[in-house]
C-alpha cells in the first residue's frame, strides 16, 4: 500500500496533501486528500472523514469549502477521498453524471459489472481508515465522518451502520432517504439490483429505524433554496421524523436562502468542524 | 639586689598583664595575649581591616583556593590577630561610624567574638593572605607545597590536608570538609553579626531613652526651681508690703498722739492764764469795795469753780498692743508644700479606630504641675432632638487620665468634657470634645448575593440609622489552610453594595463592616459565596402575578387556575403580557451558564433580555431579548430561537428536558444546549451593549426549575 504524494501545500500552519495509492477494494488507482494540522507534528490527532457529492473528486472540498482554518484550530486531520473508482474500463461508467464515475454512492455494488470495483462503502469505512491509521499521526479511536449531498448520505449510513465507530456525524444537504428519491433509486438499481430490501441497508432513514441507540449527535444543514430539496431528492423530513420517533438526536437547520453548492458549505463548515471537534476532542 | 630587681618585674608581670587580662577577660578568649595599649592597636588594626573588608567576598574565597595551592600555612595565626574578627564585625556593622569613645558599647560585641572563636579560625583562614601582611607570626614551612588543605579538623580547629587525616595527628579527630566548615563558620558569623546588630539597636535605644530621662530630669528640676523662686519671691514681696503698711500705720499713730498731747498742752496753758487773771481780779476787788467784792467775787469764783479743769492726759504715752497679722504669709508659706486646685485638663480628640459600637475611649491630659486626685468625665449624646429637650447628661469619676465609656448607642456622636479635682478643689472644665461610637454591623442580604466564576456582587443593609463613612468587605477563602485569617479586604466602599473580584472554583466567607470616624463596626454575620458557575437570584419585582416561586427560590410555577381575564396595566418592571420572571445576573462581562429543567411537553420561553425589555411584550418579540421558545401542539414539538420576532428554521428530534444556556459576553454569543445529551441546539450572535438577565416564561401551566451556580459542562466550552 505504497502512498504516492501528489501535492503538498502549507495551509493555516499545517499541510494540505494529496496522495495516490493502489486501492485493494476498488482495484484501481485512487487519490485522496489529507490535511495535517500543526498539532499533528507533535502528536496524534483525531481523524475526520469528508465524503463529497456527485461528480466531485478529492479536489472540490479542499479547494472550495474553506475548512482549513477550523481544522487547524481544532487540530483535526481531515481526509477527503474521491467519490468513486476511476478508469476501470467498465462499459458506461462515464455515461451519466449521477451514476458510475463520480457517483459511487458509498455502497458495495453487488451487480455486474460494478461489483468488482464499486465498493466505495468498504473503501471509506475499512481500507482508507487502515491506510490513514498506518501512515499518518492519527488516533484510531477518535474518528468522525461528514459529507455533502451523496456524501452526506454516505456519512449518515457509515455512522448508522457502524454504531460507535464514529464519534459524531454531520451532513450538508444529504440524500436522507435515497430509496424514495430518483437519484437514489437509479444508483441503487444499478449497483444493488432490484431487490429493494437490499437498498434499505444503505438508506439513512431506514437505518435509523433499526439503529441500536448508541449515542450519536447528528447535525444537518440544509439550504432552503436547494433545487435538490424542492425536487424531492433529499427528503430530510423523512429522516427527521424517523429520528424523532427513535429519539436519535438531530439538529436540523434549514438555512434561509442557501442553495446546494459549496458557497453554502463554506458558510457553515466551521459549525460542522466544531460539532465534530466537540466529540473528538472531548 | 640586681637579681631581686630583675625578678621584681617578673613577679609583677603576671599582675600587670593579668590586669589587662582581667580587663579583657569577658571580652576575649583567655588565650588572648593583648597588647598593652589596646586602643592604639585597635585603631591601627581597624585601618588594616577596613582595607581587608574592601575585598569582594568571592574574591576572598577564590584567593583562598589559590593560596592553598601555593602553600599558605595550614593553620591559622594566633595572637592578637584573634581580636580582629571582633573589630571586623564591629566595623561591618557600624560601618566605621563608631569611634573609640564608643568602646563601652563595643565591649559587649567583642565578647560575642570570643564565643565563636573556633569558627573564626576557620573563617579567618580564608582571609589568611590578606591579614598576613600585618601578622607577626612565622609561616611554617610546608613539606608538600603542592597539596592544599582541604579538611577542617574540628578538634584542633585547624584546616588540614586530607592526607593528615589519614596519617597525621588528626587521625582520630573529627573532620569536616573545609568548605563546609567555612560555610558553617560564615553562617555562625552572620548569626553573631545579627545578634550584635540587635544589641547595638538595643543599646542605642537605651541611650536615647537615657537621654530623654536626662532631659526630663533637667526640665523638671528647672521647673521646680522656677516654681520655688516665684513662690519665695511672692512671700518676700508680701512681707515687704506688710512691713511698709505697719511702718506707715505706726507713724500715723505717733503723729496723732503727739497732736493730741500738744492740743492738751495748749489748752492747759490757756486755763492757767485764766486762773491767774481771776486771781488778780479778785485781789483788786478785795482792796476796793467790800460789798461789791463779796457779791462779785462769790459770783465769779463760783462760776469759775464750776468750770471743770481738765487734767486728764488725752493720749496714753504707752505703745498700744499692735498684733501683727501673718496669716496670709503663712498661707503663702503653706502653699509651698500644699497644692492648688488643678487647671482645666486638655481633652484629646478621638483617636482613630478607638471606638466600638457601644464604647469610646476618651483620653485627656493634665498640666505637669497639677496634682489631680480624680477626674469627672461628663458626656451627653449629640442628637438632632427637639429644641428645648435637653439630652441626659452622664458623669463618671475616674482616677486615670482616660476612660472607656461603655453602654453607648452605636454610630452616635457624644460630647465629652472633663474636670480635674484634688482636695484643693475642682478645675475649670476642659473644652468639649466630640467622640463617635463605631457603627452597628451591617446586615448582608444573603438572598441577593450574585456571583460568577470571577466575581461576586454583595449587597447589605447599613444596620445604622445615621449614615456611616464607608464599608469594608472582608473575604476569607474557605479552602485555605489558614482559614481563620482574613485573606483580603476591600475598603472604602461608599455604598451598600460591592462587586468583588474572586478566584474561580473557590468558596469564600464574606463579612462586612461599617466604618465611621470612631472606627469599624463588628463584623456582620458572614455569608458564603461559591465561585462555581454563575449564581443569580430571581428578581421578584419582575414576576408576572400568575407565577409563583417555590420556597427555595428557583422553581417557577404557573398553576392550573382559571386565568384572570382582566388586562394588567403595563408596568416598568413587572411582566404583564408573557407570564415571565427575570433573574438577577451579576453584571460581569464573562461567561455565564445556567440550566432549566422542564417537562418536555411544556410550552416555555427561556433566554436573556435587557433589564428594561418591554414588559408588555412577548420575550423574543423585540430587539431587547433573545429566547428559545418551545410549543407543543398536535403532538409536535416546535422550537424557535426568537429575536425581533424572527427565528431560524431549526428542527430538533429529541425534546430537551433540561436546557443549558451559555451567555458569552466576550464572543457576543448566546448558546442553547440539550444538557442530557450534550447537544448543541442553537447559538445567537448578539451584540450585548448592556448587561442582560436570564428570563423565563411559561406559556402554559407547569413549572421550570432553574439550576445555577453550576460549572459549565465540557461540551459547552466549544461554543
Amino acid at each position: 500500500m505504497a502512498l504516492k504524494q501528489i501535492s503538498s501545500n502549507k495551509c493555516f500552519g499545517g499541510l494540505q496533501k494529496v496522495f495516490e495509492h493502489e486501492s485493494v477494494e476498488l482495484k484501481c488507482k485512487m487519490k485522496f486528500a489529507v490535511y495535517l494540522p500543526p498539532k499533528a507534528e507533535t502528536g496524534k490527532c483525531p481523524a475526520l472523514y469528508w465524503l463529497s457529492g456527485l461528480t466531485c473528486t478529492e479536489q472540490n472540498f479542499i479547494t472550495k469549502s474553506g475548512y482549513h482554518q477550523a481544522a487547524s484550530e481544532h487540530g483535526l486531520v481531515v481526509i477527503a477521498p474521491d467519490t468513486s473508482p476511476r478508469e476501470c474500463n467498465i462499459k458506461g461508467e462515464d455515461d451519466h453524471w449521477d451514476f458510475g464515475t463520480g457517483a459511487g454512492f458509498y455502497v458495495n455494488a453487488t451487480e455486474e459489472p460494478w461489483k468488482t470495483n464499486y465498493r466505495m462503502y468498504a473503501y471509506v469505512t475499512e481500507e482508507l481508515p487502515q491506510l490513514i491509521n498506518a501512515n499518518f499521526p492519527v488516533d484510531p479511536q477518535r474518528m468522525s465522518i461528514f459529507g455533502h449531498s451523496m456524501g452526506g448520505h454516505g456519512a449518515l449510513i457509515c455512522a448508522l451502520k457502524n454504531p460507535g465507530k464514529y464519534k459524531s456525524v454531520s451532513a450538508f444537504a444529504p440524500l436522507c432517504n435515497p430509496v424514495l428519491s430518483a437519484l437514489g433509486r437509479k444508483a441503487f438499481t444499478g449497483y444493488l439490483g432490484t431487490d429493494e430490501s437490499k437498498w434499505k441497508t444503505y438508506d439513512a432513514t431506514h437505518l435509523v429505524k433499526s439503529y441500536p441507540g448508541s449515542q450519536l449527535d447528528i447535525l444537518i444543514d440544509q439550504g432552503k433554496d436547494d433545487e435538490f430539496l424542492s425536487d424531492g431528492q433529499l427528503l430530510p423530513d423523512n429522516f427527521i421524523a424517523a429520528c424523532t420517533e427513535k429519539k436519535i438526536p438531530v439538529v436540523f437547520r434549514l438555512q434561509e436562502g442557501y442553495d446546494h453548492g459549496y458557497y453554502f458549505i463554506a458558510t457553515f463548515i466551521a459549525d460542522h468542524i466544531r460539532h465534530h471537534a466537540k466529540y473528538l476532542n472531548a | 639586689m640586681e637579681e631581686e630587681a630583675g625578678e621584681e618585674p617578673r613577679l609583677d608581670r603576671p599582675t600587670a598583664p593579668k590586669d589587662f587580662h582581667f580587663y579583657n577577660m569577658d571580652l576575649y578568649d583567655s588565650e588572648d595575649r593583648l597588647p598593652l595599649f589596646p586602643e592604639e592597636n585597635t585603631r591601627l588594626r581597624r585601618q588594616t581591616i577596613q582595607a581587608e573588608m574592601t575585598y569582594d567576598p568571592k574574591e576572598v574565597g577564590n584567593s583562598f583556593v589559590d593560596e592553598g595551592r601555593m602553600g599558605v600555612p595550614a593553620y591559622p595565626p594566633y595572637g592578637i590577630k584573634r581580636r580582629e574578627p571582633g573589630w571586623e564585625q564591629r566595623d561591618w556593622r557600624l560601618e566605621g561610624e563608631v569611634e573609640t569613645e564608643d568602646q563601652d558599647q563595643d565591649f559587649s560585641q567583642w565578647s560575642m567574638a570570643g564565643q565563636s572563636q573556633a569558627l573564626w579560625e576557620s573563617y579567618r583562614y580564608t582571609h589568611g593572605r590578606a591579614s598576613e601582611e600585618y601578622e607577626c607570626y612565622v609561616i611554617p614551612e610546608e613539606e608538600d607545597e603542592e597539596e592544599a588543605a582541604d579538611l577542617f579538623c574540628v578538634t584542633c580547629r585547624t584546616p588540614i590536608r586530607a592526607v593528615e587525616k589519614d596519617f597525621g595527628e588528626h587521625k582520630e579527630h573529627e573532620v569536616t570538609p573545609l568548605s563546609k566548615a567555612l560555610e558553617s563558620a560564615k553562617e555562625e558569623i552572620h548569626k553573631n553579626m545579627y545578634k550584635l546588630e540587635q544589641q547595638i539597636i538595643e543599646m542605642e535605644n537605651f541611650a536615647s531613652h537615657l537621654e530623654e530621662v536626662f532631659i526630663t530630669v533637667e526640665e523638671n528640676f528647672g521647673r521646680q526651681e522656677q516654681n520655688f523662686e516665684s513662690h519665695y519671691n511672692g512671700i518676700l514681696e508680701t512681707l515687704a508690703q506688710k512691713y511698709e503698711e505697719k511702718i506707715q500705720a505706726l507713724g500715723e499713730k505717733k503723729k496723732e498722739k503727739l497732736e493730741a498731747l500738744y492740743g492738751q498742752l495748749v489748752s492747759c496753758g490757756e486755763n492757767l492764764d485764766t486762773c491767774k487773771e481771776l486771781m488778780e481780779t479778785i485781789e483788786e476787788m478785795c482792796h476796793e469795795e467790800k460789798v461789791d467784792f463779796l457779791k462779785v467775787s462769790n459770783e465769779t469764783l463760783g462760776k469759775f469753780l464750776k468750770t471743770k479743769t481738765d487734767v486728764e492726759i488725752a493720749a496714753q504715752p504707752e505703745f498700744e498692743d499692735q498684733t501683727l497679722d501673718f496669716s496670709d504669709v503663712e498661707q503663702l508659706m503653706g502653699s509651698m508644700n500644699t497644692i492648688l486646685a488643678p487647671s482645666a485638663p486638655v481633652i484629646n480628640p478621638q483617636a482613630p479606630n478607638s471606638a466600638t459600637g457601644s464604647s469610646v475611649r476618651v483620653c485627656w491630659s493634665l498640666y505637669a504641675d497639677d496634682t489631680v486626685e480624680s477626674y469627672q468625665l461628663s458626656y451627653r449624646p449629640v442628637r438632632d432632638s427637639l429644641p428645648g429637650k435637653e439630652q441626659a447628661e452622664f458623669t463618671v469619676t475616674v482616677k486615670e487620665s482616660y476612660c472607656s465609656v461603655t453602654n453607648l448607642e452605636p454610630n452616635t456622636q457624644y460630647e465629652f468634657w472633663v474636670i480635674a479635682q484634688n482636695r484643693a478643689g475642682p478645675s475649670p472644665s476642659s473644652e468639649h470634645a466630640m467622640y463617635m461610637t463605631a457603627p452597628s454591623p451591617p446586615i448582608i442580604k444573603t438572598e441577593a448575593i450574585r456571583s460568577c466564576e470571577e466575581a461576586a456582587l454583595i449587597c447589605w443593609e447599613s444596620g445604622n440609622l445615621n449614615p456611616v463613612d464607608s464599608y469594608t468587605v472582608e473575604l476569607t477563602q474557605v479552602e485555605e489552610p489558614a482559614a481563620s485569617g482574613v485573606t483580603e479586604s476591600v475598603v472604602g466602599i461608599p455604598i451598600c453594595e460591592s462587586l468583588i473580584q474572586l478566584q474561580p472554583g473557590q468558596s469564600y466567607t464574606i463579612c462586612v463592616r461599617a466604618l465611621n470616624v470612631g472606627g469599624p463596626s463588628a463584623r456582620s454575620t458572614p455569608a458564603t459565596v461559591r465561585t462555581t458557575g454563575s449564581y443569580f437570584p430571581l428578581n421578584k419585582a419582575t414576576c408576572h402575578p400568575w407565577l409563583t416561586i417555590s420556597e427555595d427560590g428557583f422553581t417557577v410555577i404557573r398553576s392550573e387556575r382559571k386565568n384572570l381575564t382582566q388586562e394588567l396595566q403595563p408596568q416598568q418592571t413587572q411582566f404583564t403580557r408573557c407570564v415571565a420572571i427575570m433573574g438577577n445576573l451579576i453584571p460581569v462581562r464573562g461567561r455565564h451558564y445556567w440550566e432549566i429543567e422542564m417537562d418536555e411537553h411544556l410550552d416555555y420561553t427561556v433566554g436573556v433580555a435587557f433589564e428594561d425589555v418591554p414588559k408588555q411584550e412577548d420575550l423574543g418579540a423585540n430587539g431587547f431579548s433573545w429566547c428559545m421558545r418551545h410549543t407543543f401542539a398536535s403532538s409536535r414539538h416546535k422550537y424557535e430561537f426568537l429575536h425581533n420576532r424572527t427565528t431560524p428554521d431549526i428542527r430538533i428530534t429529541v425534546p430537551p428536558k433540561k436546557i443549558g444556556i451559555l451567555l458569552d459576553y466576550e464572543n457576543s454569543k448566546l448558546s442553547f444546549f440539550n444538557v442530557d445529551i450534550a447537544q448543541h441546539l442553537y447559538t445567537f450572535s448578539c451584540q450585548l451593549q448592556q448587561f442582560v438577565h436570564p428570563c423565563f416564561s411559561l406559556e402554559k401551566p407547569g413549572c421550570l426549575k432553574i439550576h445555577n451556580g453550576i460549572s459549565m459542562p465540557m461540551h459547552a466550552t466549544f461554543y
